[in-house]
């Protein structure tokens, strides 16, 4: 019987010393945060207007804890880690790839022409390309005059300083690499389900490696969209072309391009607030525009979320860990980053 | 008398006879046979299937197996990947069942430790065993796979068509199945380690072929699972779809990479437990 | 411990560690294995005399296959130690070489013939090199296996057939052929009759007596009284997981009864001129029988002679193993 014992105990002992032997030999370990040499807010967001990364290669993950509801044609939004690899060279050409465990994706923009090919169907859509494609995914493309980059930083801050703490908050390792990250905090005045915004600046490059969201009331960020892998370096040039392979349908995009995200309103959404309780109102398209399956299928909302009813009349609730809409009986959709009654007084107005 | 000098003193027979011996008996067990001939009907049974439901139009539709329409070269590497979810782990967790529980079941395993063959060496015996399993496992997928992808598909104008849309030569095409071949092998000799560990603790084949199998199901169970995210990197499962990482361009190495470390170090368990278990079972 | 002094009444005949003469071929000591509560063997004590023929008795559940698969390092004892040719503790196995073992019935996989199966034997032979063929058929020649001619059983191709089709016989025959592949200093055979008619019986016997006979020392277990008495040298008897005795085959059946019976031409005169001599005879069945006492046989043929009594035949009336084991088990009830 102490045979029985000790042999039980060797035996475990192997399995949980292997189950560690698995983690440490497979799991991404995670690093100390680097020292790096203070900077304020203003002149960060000034480098990154003019940052010039050039070639560039790397892993995109999106860590999304958003808690949005399964949509059947959406199967991508729900909650999950989805990767893009991402290739850039460094002057308007690219190359993203969207695997999937039956396909993948694949954008290519040779600096005019812009592809999207599918391997699921096969077929190859083109487009005119326009300048901010493929290379950047997550982060807007700077708006901002490229002229006098420490100005519109500065306006930039200020705008931001209306309704949020903007600090520069201690530096991380993203990729492996070093970088500033810069935090923006609402306000307390603000009336939002959102607690903080973070961007991890790379240190050298001055280019956004990961952008953080965390809502109120969550340890875990609410969505992580970020470099899980990054190299700078001139890239395959081969890699920025693409030929339809034998076998594939090609077709001509009906409109510049539009990346697959949210149902577009018919009409141009007003915006009721301002800052982080800022509501947007739409009116849902009386038919879903559905003519090109790449444009993404605008997903059934009638069934979600339950039902809820205010001075503005009836509709359903649907809930995220980071924001909240309701969509009223009548056709209107009012969303925002905000508990459910700044939706409603917004509805009401 | 045949003896010489070397076996009148030596105290265990030349390792070369004893794994040449293993091989023999290895691949004349009826079981080993049958199993390598069901894997061959997989690569055909796809490629029949393909051909008979049209050519490159019925690409259309969900999974892998539609790229195979038109585009023989990856017929392979789907095979591949379809049989790595169920059929070549039971032919090398068969193999495994077999090999010491058994022999154990038979009595032969008495026999081999009276012979004497020495403990850590019957390891290493069942070991080639089982790899040789594994090996002509994914070969005969593999061949079989190329071969009918070649005439019964046919190829797209000789080359492969990548999932990412670009096309590559039949050298490099090659090349993909080849790499796609090896790692495939690396997977299952997790599983043929993990079935020759729980092999030495029973003595029936049978439990090692549900528990093999069994717990591949249960792997896959708990990854699908969404809190029970942080087993993940534990579970064999997760990286055996990365072998459709070959039919991507340019090729992502890390899929490969983690899933064939993970594997190792499933390997290095399951002989470790081999043979701490094998030094002291009782036959 | 002393196993032997448990059964009362028997004899210590073995030459246990007696300084001179040959290193037996195997020594336990303090043998003892435990599985769970259930106790299989219990300070065990026992040497196989080089060159002897040791037959171990005992009834089914005794401990004998236990005892055996200690001695040939197959399962680990819980305590006592096992010396296998010189061999002892770690350095067990490299004794196993020079033994041949049939040991819980035949093992072989039934999907080769018993020639393939002989074939993957001799290829973990250590003693073995070259063309393994030649024993093998050497091997199956000596079990009666071998194709065509001699074969008692199974003639023809039997050694070509799949062992999924052997008769019992023919499966024992091909365990023997196993423990028999290279010249053996020690056979372990365990219940090697088991399924044999009484030719493959016969065969068994000649096969061990051949071995005797070269010198090998056999370990033989049996259930079998008189296939142990017909070919055994020593005997050892097991009972419950203890050895009651253990030691020369002649010296136990003698020292267990040594009564002479006689036949005289006046029976009544010689039981008188018996008990004036000192013994105690009686009659039984016609004959007078004198038991073992003061009186050694040449006095009491003289005591017979100087009464003038007649004396037709004297003989002294030897104990049946059978007798003897089933004293030895009566006496440990």
């Amino acid at each position: 019987m102490g045979k029985g014992k000790r042999w039980g105990l060797g035996l475990a002992g192997i399995v949980a010393a292997g189950a560690v032997a698995v983690g440490v030999a497979v799991a991404p370990s995670a690093a100390a945060a680097p020292p790096l040499p203070p900077v304020s807010p203003e002149a960060l967001v000034a480098s990154v207007i003019t940052a010039q990364p050039g070639p560039l290669n790397g892993t995109v993950t999106v860590d999304n804890e958003l808690g949005l509801p399964a949509l059947p044609n959406a199967p991508q939004l729900g909650n999950g880690t989805q990767t893009a690899r991402v290739w850039s060279g460094g002057d308007g050409k690219g190359r993203v790839a969207l695997p999937s465990s039956d396909g993948e994706r694949t954008l290519v923009s040779d600096g005019t022409t812009r592809w999207t090919y599918d391997s699921t169907d096969r077929t190859a859509t083109k487009a005119p390309a326009h300048r901010d494609g493929a290379g950047q995914p997550g982060h807007p493309g700077g708006t901002d005059p490229q002229t006098d980059p420490a100005g519109a930083a500065t306006q930039l801050i200020a705008d931001l300083r209306r309704t949020s703490t903007v600090s520069v908050d201690g530096t991380a390792d993203v990729a492996g690499r070093s970088a500033y990250q810069l935090v923006l905090t609402p306000l307390p005045t603000e009336r939002t389900l959102l607690r903080e915004v973070r961007v991890a600046v790379d240190a050298e490059k001055r280019i956004p490696l990961q952008l953080t969201v965390l809502a109120t009331g969550q340890p875990q960020p609410a969505l992580t969209i970020g470099f899980s892998d990054l190299t700078f370096g001139p890239q395959d040039p081969s890699l920025f072309t693409f030929t339809p392979p034998p076998g594939t349908t090609v077709k001509d995009a009906p409109a510049p391009g539009q990346r697959p995200g949210p149902p577009v309103g018919a009409q141009a959404p007003k915006t009721v607030g301002d800052g982080w309780d800022r509501v947007v109102i739409a009116q849902k398209p009386a038919t879903p525009p559905n003519q090109n399956r790449d444009e993404g299928d605008a997903p059934d909302l009638s069934r979600l979320g339950t039902p809820v009813s205010g001075p503005w009349g009836q509709g359903r609730l649907i809930t995220t860990a980071v924001a909240t809409a309701i969509v009223t009986n009548d056709g209107r959709i009012a969303a925002g980053a905000v508990p459910e009654q700044v939706l409603s007084e917004a509805l009401g107005q | 008398m045949t003896t010489s000098t070397a076996a009148a003193t030596r105290t265990t027979a030349p390792l070369g006879r004893l794994l040449g011996a293993e091989l023999r008996w290895v691949l004349r067990r009826p079981r080993t046979l049958v199993v390598l001939g069901l894997l061959g009907l997989v690569p055909l049974a796809i490629a029949i299937g393909i051909a008979t439901t049209g050519g490159p139009s019925a690409g259309r539709g969900p999974g892998l197996v539609a790229q195979v329409a038109g585009n023989g070269f990856v017929l392979p590497v789907v095979a591949l990947g379809l049989s790595l979810a169920l059929l070549l782990p039971l032919a090398v967790a068969s193999a495994g069942a077999d090999a010491i529980a058994g022999e154990a079941a038979t009595g032969t395993l008495r026999g081999l430790l009276l012979a004497p063959v020495g403990r850590l060496r019957l390891v290493v015996m069942k070991s080639a065993g089982v790899v040789t399993v594994a090996v002509l496992a994914v070969l005969v997928v593999a061949v079989v796979g190329m071969v009918a992808g070649t005439v019964v598909v046919g190829g797209a104008q000789g080359t492969l068509v990548t999932l990412s849309g670009t096309t590559l030569g039949v050298g490099e095409a090659l090349g993909r199945i080849g790499l796609v071949a090896v790692w495939t092998v690396g997977q299952l000799l997790a599983v043929g380690a993990v079935a020759l560990a729980i092999s030495t603790l029973t003595e029936h084949p049978l439990v090692v072929l549900a528990c093999v199998l069994g717990g591949l199901i249960v792997f896959g169970v708990l990854s699908a699972i969404p809190s029970l995210d942080w087993l993940q990197p534990v579970l064999l499962t997760t990286g055996f779809s990365a072998g459709t990482d070959v039919l991507r361009d340019p090729m992502p190495l890390d899929g490969l990479g983690s899933s064939t470390v993970r594997a190792l170090v499933y390997v290095v368990l399951g002989l470790a437990v081999t043979a701490w278990r094998m030094r002291r079972r009782d036959a | 411990m002393t196993p032997t002094t448990t059964a009362p009444g028997t004899l210590d005949l073995v030459p246990s560690s007696e300084p001179d003469g040959p290193a037996p071929a195997a020594r336990a000591r303090g043998l003892r294995k435990t599985f769970g509560r259930v106790v299989a063997v219990d300070g065990v004590d026992l040497d196989l005399p080089s060159g002897a023929v040791v037959g171990m008795l005992g009834p089914n559940g005794s401990g004998k296959t236990t005892l055996i698969r200690m001695l040939l390092g197959l399962t680990r004892p819980t305590a006592g130690h096992v010396e296998l040719l010189g061999r002892t503790g770690a350095d067990l196995p490299a004794a196993l070489p020079d033994v041949g073992a049939l040991v819980e019935g035949p093992g072989f996989h039934p999907f080769l013939s018993g020639r393939d199966n002989l074939l993957r034997a001799a290829a973990t032979e250590p003693r073995l090199d070259g063309d393994l063929r030649a024993p093998v058929d050497a091997a199956l020649e000596r079990v009666g296996l071998a194709g065509g001619a001699s074969g008692a059983t199974g003639g023809g191709d039997a050694a070509r057939r799949r062992y999924r089709g052997y008769s019992l016989g023919m499966k024992q025959r091909l365990g023997l052929a196993a423990a028999l592949l290279v010249p053996r200093r020690l056979v372990v055979l365990d219940e090697p009759t088991n399924g044999l008619d009484p030719a493959g019986t016969r065969d068994v016997r000649g096969v061990i007596a051949e071995l005797h006979d070269a010198g090998t020392t056999v370990l033989l277990s049996s259930h079998l009284l008189a296939e142990v008495e017909a070919v055994c040298t020593h005997v050892a008897v097991l009972q419950r997981g203890s050895l009651l005795v253990s030691g020369e085959l002649t010296a136990l059946l003698d020292g267990g009864s040594g009564e002479l019976v006689l036949t005289t031409d006046d029976p009544d005169a010689a039981l008188g001129a018996l008990r004036a001599a000192g013994a105690g005879p009686y009659l039984r069945d016609g004959g007078v029988v004198v038991p073992a006492g003061p009186l050694e046989p040449p006095e009491v043929v003289a005591a017979l002679v100087a009464a003038g009594v007649g004396v037709w035949e004297v003989r002294r009336r030897r104990a049946h193993l059978e007798e003897l084991f089933a004293r030895l088990t009566e006496e440990d009830e």
